[in-house]
């Protein structure tokens, strides 16, 4: 926008002033606040004030402490459990999806998205009656005959928070996998059939290869937002659903240790990241250009 | 895909329908709440009543929650809308340190809320800054700044150059370019990021939690109620706020599907 060279100085001074916001607010906003915050994880508290001394100690308590690293490594393991039961149900829906026409594809699709922009906490309130020992799910349960009497097996524990995150993200992973398979070419499909290829075969050997990206894409969107939540784990983990966002939360409640919630941000922060690359590096369409 | 032997084709139909149950079951059990009596898990549906709406209409901490939350809404949306659209007119074209400043731009919408929440706590309590819903609103903008920018991005990117130059070889200045080229190409996506924008606001709930003070906003208020267990009338909030969304949800695709290519592939 500056082709014309002669500038007027106050559009010149506008610019400028442009030029400043545009590197300043998401310095000021996002990376200084990042930066204190990664700071702070190498304080330390005594008797409810914070020390402002630079020390590795959250990190060794993080690291020795028996209670921190298996609830770390269980969060992560649900988390991935999460996302491959989301994949599980996600991939035949959307290739369901792509096998529609036109206008139905995308009102389907919609219909399958509009879940995600209701309200959170409602829904995981109305999840957490579902599976609660009056919930819908044990009456199903009961009635066809699985279970004997209703079953506290499905709240206020790991189960229930499986359970839960899996309902809510769900949308999180038909979309990267619906666009994915969408941009497959029908040409493909087509010379794979008329290669005599039979559409199991086509399937295994086109279809699914060409939608692993969309897949990576799908579980690290899902990994990533089961383990940042510490909403749902609250509401329907009981005393025995721990998880580490649960942990990290209560640092700056009960606890009252922000120096060493910072540190455990930190080691969420490093997973994240990891889940993040991983997802972008397999995430990538090579070259399926026709 | 048509050669699909039709077998499989009832199987994927199936489990499209299972996860179509799945996830609206947990808004038909508030829905059919909100007009029917549950006691016990049996629904009653003999006598239908709108009597939760009438309470909801009664019911001022919520009303009051509901009002917070839009002015937060509104201020978020001006807010991410007019730093979203700037930035993306700056950097658009612009090679150097682009990249890393976009990069830094996404860093709150990719991390976990709670990592951005927390930050920005600790960030407010370092340069003296009370929380209030003027922290509210910043913890928003910060987190939604990345979809109006980039919606904005995506459609400049799209946009002819030679239209631009056209408008200078005319003679038009800078500003006159702006308002009458740019800004109204840029319009609908502009429309569509804002009501991205104010839907995420408007349900955000973690970072909210962290960075507000004593108002609280819908999601906060509802999460807070929660622990106690719902009064009826949340129900017929809920179903409110369920049509809302919906509505805000039509509008955004609306505005963000260009009108040639929705009408391509009807």
């Amino acid at each position: 926008m500056s082709e014309t060279g002669s500038t007027l100085p106050a559009e010149r001074r506008l610019s400028l002033l442009v030029t400043v916001l545009a590197f300043a607010l998401p310095v000021i906003f996002v990376l200084v606040p990042l930066a204190i915050f990664l700071g702070y994880s190498f304080f330390s508290v005594d008797q409810g004030t914070i020390v402002y001394g630079l020390s590795l100690g959250n990190y060794i308590r993080f690291f020795t402490d028996p209670i921190f690293l298996p609830v770390f490594w269980n969060t992560i393991v649900l988390c991935v459990s999460v996302a491959i039961i989301c994949i599980l149900l996600a991939y035949p829906a959307a290739y369901f999806l792509t096998t529609l026409k036109g206008r139905w594809r995308y009102a389907l699709l919609m219909l399958l998205l509009v879940p995600l922009l209701m309200s959170y906490v409602i829904k995981i309130y109305a999840i957490r009656s579902i599976l609660g020992l009056n919930g819908f799910l044990n009456k199903a349960l009961v009635a066809l005959g699985i279970l004997q009497e209703p079953s506290t097996l499905f709240v206020f524990n790991m189960n229930a928070i499986l359970l839960t995150l899996t309902l809510l993200l769900i949308p999180f992973a038909i979309l990267p996998i619906f666009l994915s398979l969408e941009r497959i070419p029908q040409v493909l499909l087509r010379a794979s059939d008329d290669l005599g290829a039979s559409g199991l075969q086509t399937f295994l050997r086109i279809t699914l290869p060409l939608s692993l990206p969309g897949v990576a894409s799908a579980a690290s969107f899902v990994f990533v937002l089961a383990i940042g939540d510490f909403l749902t784990p609250q509401m329907v983990g009981g005393i025995s659903g721990f998880t580490f966002g649960r942990i990290l939360y209560s640092q700056f409640g009960t606890a009252y240790n922000w120096p060493f919630g910072a540190a455990l941000s930190v080691a969420l922060a490093v997973v994240v990241i990891a889940a993040i690359l991983i997802g972008e590096r397999f995430g990538r369409n090579r070259g399926i250009s026709v | 895909m048509s050669a699909l032997p039709r077998l499989s084709t009832i199987f994927l139909a199936a489990i499209t329908t299972l996860v179509a149950l799945l996830l609206y079951s947990p808004l038909f059990v508030p829905i059919v709440s909100s007009f029917f009596t549950i006691s016990h898990g049996n629904v009653d549906w003999s006598s239908p009543t709108l009597s939760t709406y009438v309470a909801l209409a009664e019911n001022h901490d919520i009303l009051v929650a509901l009002r917070t939350t839009l002015i937060v809404g509104v201020c978020t949306v001006i807010l991410s809308v007019v730093s979203g659209t700037l930035l993306a007119l700056y950097y658009h074209g612009r090679r150097s340190g682009r990249s890393l400043l976009q990069f830094i731009i996404f860093l709150p919408f990719l991390m976990p809320p709670i990592i951005s929440g927390l930050a920005l706590l600790i960030f407010f309590r370092e340069i003296g800054l009370e929380r209030s819903l003027l922290t509210v609103v910043i913890g928003h903008t910060v987190f939604v700044l990345a979809i109006v920018y980039r919606t904005v991005l995506m459609r400049l990117q799209s946009m002819s150059r030679t239209l631009i130059e056209a408008s200078y070889d005319l003679g038009a200045t800078g500003w006159q370019t702006f308002w009458r080229i740019i800004l109204p190409n840029l319009s609908s996506a502009i429309v569509g990021g804002a009501i991205l924008a104010f839907a995420l606001s408007f349900d955000e709930t973690m970072i909210t939690i962290l960075v507000t003070g004593t108002q609280s906003t819908l999601p906060v208020r509802l999460w807070a109620m929660m622990r106690l267990g719902f009064s009826p009338d949340i129900n017929a909030l809920v179903a409110l706020i369920l049509m809302f969304t919906v509505l805000l949800c039509v509008l955004a695709a609306r505005f963000l599907i260009p009108r040639q290519v929705a009408t391509e592939r009807t």
